[in-house]
């Protein structure tokens, strides 16, 4: 998905977005603590991009995405759509011109509604067509996710997968927005239906000039469509970068153990090295101090990387990275322990998750 | 959650369903169309009982009125009734002429004693019905015993405890012989009462020889009726055997159509949870082992499938009192809910109030034990 | 404003929506039909259910007593004297009537005339009549003591049978005081059942203790009883659905309060809070409702509705002037305060909510202060603080003639639209009201007492299950998708929680009617439900409590019939919950 014609509009800018959301205990209902799912994260999407945002489950990459539509109230921080405060924009004006796509597509479709329904609930609900009209929108969207006008008489479970997927993404497009978040749209998916889809995507986006923001955590999707890549760890945004850029020279010692996980078609098994890991991701409702990822990082330093919290510097054109040690290009991490040998390449799955 | 924790949380939540019931009870109580002071006086409520400061004369009702505090704003009134209810004074009943406590503390056991009896059938004939059903399920038993547990959830109680009565009651005892009387082949059990009316007639049906301060179960005090007690009894009752086979005979009909009542459900729930235990991996597991059939229900499965059926028996206990103001009525038991429909008849309504906050007492504390006896069997339940 | 002309698209489009609509729910029907029909006994269950329905629609043609008395004084339907008491089942009595008659021996005026068969009814003529019953044969004639008098001394009128002639025997005979008693055989062909062959007896159920014809009682039992089965269920879900939906997807404080509120029911044993409630309301004779709360309801009904209409229809960016709107929304919480304070003052004795709000006024100026109360609640709502910003008309107009198209009036067929009709209708209705009180149910007798009683000790479970449905639904993901494009809070419940929330709720809704019908016969059982009288099942049974040892049928029947409709019930509700269980759907 390459566009040519960039212009380095921003198109969204997120400041210090936070969402908190209040743990309580169930006698008298007060607030004991918060899960952090979203905690200090800047982002800026450039008008005509695909930005993906990787990370692992729970990272929070789903909740800053409701947050940027607005579907869930943010605890602090701005949203700025073409240079617009989210919240001071009218639901209709922020409901046509975002939108997303959900991941599940068929949990995404009330199950007693037809397809034409469902598709034309947007332009109804915002008063903008109905009758023989809507009809016919909905069976031009229809065509323009590949889907016949027969269809629209349908339900949702006479669908499989792929085409529940694009009858999202025709509703996605009814009201004619300008931006869509795609919440892991493929990852429910078969493989092959997931190449049909991201095609469709690619096309539907040069052909309506949209602006993508991609959720996943299938990094060899990343690699494919996206051009600028941000990686999110518990709540935090710690490498973004341009795709290439990221995939080769990766800085965040996280990047570069998940870069590791991809797995390659490569003869030379000995020299490819994973690097595993240890513990598991804490929880969000008690962060560690410090730089987050220090409880499992190779080369944290003790004193410094878990007291002080590293910020988002730059480190080259586009590329930028929160950590107290950013690895150079060429630079590998150091393997800890004896049993992190590389597992066999027929096990691994063609899509990583993480 | 440790499971003192687990207990004093279940406790606090206890306590807005304790006053809102305060709230309803008084809430009606008090539309009731009954004057607690003409009630009170009766038929002498003119009379002048004194003189104000002013000298103005003051009849009974109107002292009446003043004594129950009716000339105060609702929300005094209710301030009032709870700080007695808390002082152990329910309020004085005017068709009983005793305190409300005194005639629901004598009336509470019984119910209970018929509740928990009907219970004793309910369950054991539920659950083996259900087990049987759900291990030959969609044959023939399955079918039948399904349609005879929707069947008995349908039956009017009331209908069919005089069924039972008219099956196993209209015969007469002659020389030893079941004798059917009319031409209506019946049995032997009594038919209506607690006792045998020779036992309870010298006392008014009033059973005094039972021991003061005893459990108010007859089942259980009429073992400690003592020897002098018992050479007072009539003939062919002085025997503690006897009085307690009395009593259990009384109670065998209206138990037997609470009971069955209320495991026509049990049968449903009990089928249903076995199912769904069956089918589960473990269950698969014992079965490749080798084990008999039989030992992999009764051992493996029904352990489980029995989890989710005790946490029903506290609703259980609640319907089988709700039961019980229907068969008491017919049984001419004056347990709780013969109370409520003659103190309703009469609107009598400190003893209205005093049946309904017991009753959710009653309720709310059996819940509540069959949930800390849930959360021993399934520490899940705490996390919750 | 379009024409005519330009809407035949649209009229099309919408015309075939709705064929479509319809003939995919005939095809939903038919298979879970197919689904529902597998189990033998859901079958039997619809079979009892149809069969009760219709014995209760066709009562008046099967009873066999009195077939054109009004069915409303069912009260009074049953008391005619000295028909053969507690007669079998079959029994030869049953088409005996026995009859006393006065025989004034002392009155020269009765003397020389003829007694009719009934005390019901005098003619002009001084004889007594009764319509339906024309007598055969004289069975006896005994005097007040019960000693056999002679048969002939009186005769059956050969011009009218249903006419006796007294004899001058009788009247000379010096050992009648005051009256005689007369059995005599009717002919039981005008009251036979016309599906029975000849020769039965009329009563094939046997008679009551008052010497009614039990069939007859039982069958128009079943009108009490589905009355109240259906009435309570369908209130008790409406009342849960509103409560249920409101704290499941409102969530929180409401949700918490409301779910105490129902554990408050649930710890009294319903039959006894059922009872404290009858009686509770056992001075209340006629049902009403204040006539401010009668106009307050369909005008707020209205303006949440016109509140919809208008964000629906006015495109937020084009909304009124910022003036006003701002100021309508800065001024929210004092126009609501304002409602609330006048609702307590409106409580204060002494001050009446007529004189307060102008309700003594002229129905125009009550309309005209309506439809603006309306119209500003509904704007008040539409107001929301983002679009303060904001101003112009532009399109606004426009807009709203679009969506008012009435060359499209299929689209009008929604539910809402009748809601509004309705409203509207009483709205008009009430404004014309002079009384202070509006009566909602006239006489509020003792069956509606005991609805009353089960729809406010029933409606707490309905809204435990469908707050848990809500809160299940509510999570999906559909819902969530529905808010991204936009649709209002109203829409989201209507259109995509509720839809799916249904499903238990339509198992507990039939399994419920059975339940109210036990629950009512309960009542009346002991003696908190219908009047004395009433052909209800449940008072049919303990009428017979004196009697049920020596003649079982006069409990056995109506027991049955209450066993045997629940019954139906309760199959028919297991039969549903099999059809939409997942599991069973292909």
């Amino acid at each position: 998905m390459t566009h040519d014609s960039k212009t380095d509009e921003i198109l969204l800018d997120i400041k210090g977005l936070r969402k908190w959301f209040p743990i309580k205990s169930g006698m008298l209902t007060t607030v004991k603590s918060y899960v952090r799912a979203v905690d200090g994260v800047d982002l800026q999407v450039i008008r005509g991009e695909t930005l993906g945002i990787v990370g692992e489950s729970g990272c929070g990459k789903t909740t800053l995405g409701r947050v940027i539509l607005g579907l869930i109230p943010m605890t602090e921080g701005s949203v700025h759509y073409d240079g617009e405060d989210i919240r001071m924009m009218t639901n209709r004006d922020l409901r046509r011109r975002l939108q997303i796509v959900f991941q599940d597509p068929g949990g995404s479709m009330n199950p007693r509604m037809s397809v034409r329904s469902i598709v034309g609930e947007p332009l109804t609900v915002n008063g903008i067509a109905e009758g023989a009209e809507l009809t016919q929108r909905v069976a031009d969207l229809l065509a323009s996710v590949g889907l016949k006008r027969d269809h629209m008489n349908r339900f949702p479970h006479e669908f499989s997968g792929g085409q529940k997927q694009r009858i999202a993404l025709a509703r996605a497009l009814s009201l004619d927005p300008e931006f869509i978040l795609l919440d892991e749209p493929t990852s429910a998916l078969d493989v092959s239906v997931q190449a049909q889809v991201l095609n469709l995507l690619e096309e539907i986006q040069s052909k309506r000039d949209l602006t993508f923001v991609f959720i996943t955590h299938a990094l060899n999707v990343v690699n494919h469509v996206c051009e600028r890549v941000a990686v999110m760890y518990l709540g935090k945004i710690v490498e973004i970068a341009n795709t290439k850029d990221l995939f080769s020279k990766p800085a965040h010692p996280y990047t570069h153990a998940l870069m590791s996980a991809i797995p390659e078609p490569s003869l030379d098994k000995v020299a490819r090295r994973r690097i595993v890991l240890s513990g598991d991701v804490p929880s969000p409702a008690n962060p560690p101090p410090g730089c987050r990822f220090h409880t499992r990082c190779p080369i944290a330093e003790e004193g410094l990387c878990d007291v002080e919290e590293p910020k988002l510097e730059s480190i080259g054109e586009g590329h930028s990275v929160a950590c107290h040690f950013p690895l150079g290009p060429g630079m590998t991490l150091p393997i800890l322990g004896d049993d992190q040998n590389p597992p066999e390449d027929d096990d691994m799955p063609n899509t990583v998750l993480l | 959650m440790k499971l003192h924790m687990f207990i004093v949380r279940r406790l606090i939540l206890l306590v807005p369903v304790i006053v809102g019931v305060t709230i309803l009870t008084f809430t009606i109580s008090h539309l009731i169309p009954a004057d607690a002071a003409a009630a009170q006086c009766g038929d002498k409520c003119g009379i002048v009982v004194g003189y104000t400061d002013d000298g103005d004369p003051i009849t009974a009702y109107e002292a009446n009125r003043e004594r129950l505090g009716m000339n105060e704003p609702l929300i005094i009134q209710f301030g009032l009734y709870v700080t007695h209810l808390y002082e152990g004074d329910w309020g004085e009943s005017s068709t009983y002429h005793r305190p409300v406590a005194d005639v629901v503390k004598d009336a509470a056991p019984i119910t209970l004693e018929m509740a928990f009896l009907a219970l004793f059938i309910a369950y054991p004939l539920g659950i083996i019905l259900g087990i049987i059903s759900a291990v030959r399920q969609d044959r023939m038993f399955d079918h039948i015993s399904r349609f005879f547990a929707i069947a008995f959830v349908s039956l009017p109680i009331f209908w069919f405890a005089m069924v039972l009565q008219l099956v196993f009651a209209t015969g007469t005892e002659s020389s030893g012989i079941c004798d059917p009387l009319f031409g209506t082949s019946g049995g032997c059990f009594p038919i209506y009462g607690r006792h045998d009316p020779s036992l309870t007639y010298p006392v008014d049906g009033f059973a005094s020889f039972y021991p003061a301060g005893g459990t108010g179960f007859h089942l259980i005090d009429s073992w400690f009726v003592t020897d002098e007690k018992l050479a007072t009894l009539p003939e062919g009752w002085s025997s503690n055997w006897l009085l307690f086979k009395d009593t259990l005979l009384h109670l065998a009909l209206p138990c037997a159509a609470l009971g069955i009542a209320s495991s026509g459900s049990l049968l449903r729930y009990m089928r249903a949870s076995l199912l769904e235990v069956l089918h589960e991996d473990y269950v698969r597991t014992a079965r490749a082992k080798g084990l008999s059939e039989f030992k992999v229900v009764i051992v493996h499965a029904c352990r489980n499938a029995l989890v989710p059926i005790v946490t029903i028996l506290g609703f259980s206990i609640g319907g089988a009192i709700g039961g019980a103001v229907l068969t008491e009525t017919i049984f001419a038991f004056n347990g709780m809910g013969r109370v409520a429909v003659k103190s309703i008849q009469y609107l009598d309504f400190p003893v209205i109030m005093g049946v309904t906050l017991i009753t959710a007492a009653i309720f709310l504390l059996s819940n509540l034990i069959v949930d800390i006896l849930y959360a021993v069997i399934d520490p899940r339940v705490r996390l919750e | 404003m379009r024409g005519w002309d330009e809407g035949e698209e649209d009229r099309k489009e919408n015309l075939k929506r709705l064929t479509e609509a319809i003939s995919q729910s005939g095809s939903d029907i038919w298979r879970s039909w197919r689904i529902y029909r597998r189990s033998l006994l859901a079958v039997v269950g619809l079979m009892l259910v149809l069969s009760v329905v219709t014995v209760s629609i066709f009562a008046d043609d099967i009873a066999v007593e009195h077939p054109y008395r009004n069915l409303q004084d069912t009260q009074w339907l049953w008391t005619i004297d000295n028909e053969p008491q507690r007669a079998h089942p079959f029994s030869e009595e049953c088409d005996w009537h026995e009859q006393s008659i006065y025989v004034d021996t002392r009155s020269p005026f009765f003397s020389e005339t003829v007694v009719a068969v009934s005390d019901n009814k005098v003619g002009d003529d001084n004889k007594y009549y009764r319509d339906t019953l024309s007598v055969i044969e004289l069975l006896s004639l005994k005097d007040n003591k019960g000693y056999d008098l002679n048969i002939s001394w009186i005769t059956i009128d050969p011009n009218n049978s249903s006419i006796l002639i007294l004899s001058e025997e009788l009247y000379n005979n010096s050992s009648i005081t005051d009256k005689v008693w007369l059995t005599y055989e009717f002919d039981n062909e005008a009251m036979h059942l016309s599906w029975m062959p000849d020769g039965y007896d009329v009563c094939i159920f046997g008679t009551t203790h008052q010497g009614q014809d039990l069939f007859s009682k039982v069958l128009y039992g079943s009108r009490v009883s589905l009355k109240i089965g259906i009435t309570v269920a369908l209130l008790t879900v409406t009342i849960g659905t509103i409560v249920g939906s409101v704290a499941g997807y409102f969530g929180g404080r409401v949700d918490e309060v409301i779910m105490r509120i129902c554990d408050v029911f649930f710890a009294i044993p319903g039959l006894i809070l059922a009872m404290a409630f009858v009686t509770a309301m056992s001075a209340i004779t006629s049902l009403t409702i204040p006539l401010w709360l009668g106009i307050l309801i369909p005008i707020l009904f209205l303006a949440v509705v016109s509140r919809t209409y208008l964000t629906s229809t006015i495109p937020q960016e084009n909304q009124l002037s910022s003036q006003v709107m701002g100021s309508l929304v800065r001024n929210r919480n004092i126009f609501l305060g304002l409602l609330v304070f006048f609702f307590f003052v409106g409580l204060i004795p002494g001050v009446s909510w007529s004189e307060l709000f102008g309700l003594s006024e002229s129905r125009e100026w009550r309309l005209s202060a309506a439809i603006g109360i309306i119209l500003l609640l509904g704007l008040i709502g539409l107001a929301d603080k983002r679009f303060i910003e904001k101003s112009s008309f532009d399109g606004a107009g426009e807009r709203v003639s679009k969506s008012l198209d009435w060359t499209n009036p299929w689209k009008y067929l929604t539910l809402r639209t009748v809601a509004v009709f309705v409203a509207a209708f009483y709205l008009f209705e009430f404004s014309g009201s002079t009384d202070d009180e509006i009566v909602v149910i006239k006489t509020f007798d003792r069956l509606w007492k005991i609805q009353a009683a089960l729809i406010f000790t029933g409606w707490p479970g309905y809204a435990r299950l469908i707050r848990g449905q809500v809160l299940y639904v509510k999570e999906m993901t559909f819902v969530e998708a529905a808010k991204s494009v936009g649709a209002p809070p109203g829409r989201i419940m209507f259109r995509h929680i509720l839809p799916n929330a249904w499903a238990p709720l339509l198992v507990a809704f039939t399994l419920d009617i059975g339940g109210t019908i036990l629950s009512a016969s309960g009542l009346s059982f002991i003696g908190l439900g219908a009047a004395p009288g009433t052909a209800e099942w449940g008072l049919l049974v303990s009428d017979s409590r004196q009697f049920f040892v020596f003649d079982p049928h006069l409990m056995l029947f109506p027991g049955l019939a209450i066993a045997v409709t629940t019954l139906g019930f309760n199959l028919l509700g297991d039969g549903i919950r099999d059809v939409l269980d997942p599991k069973n759907r292909r």
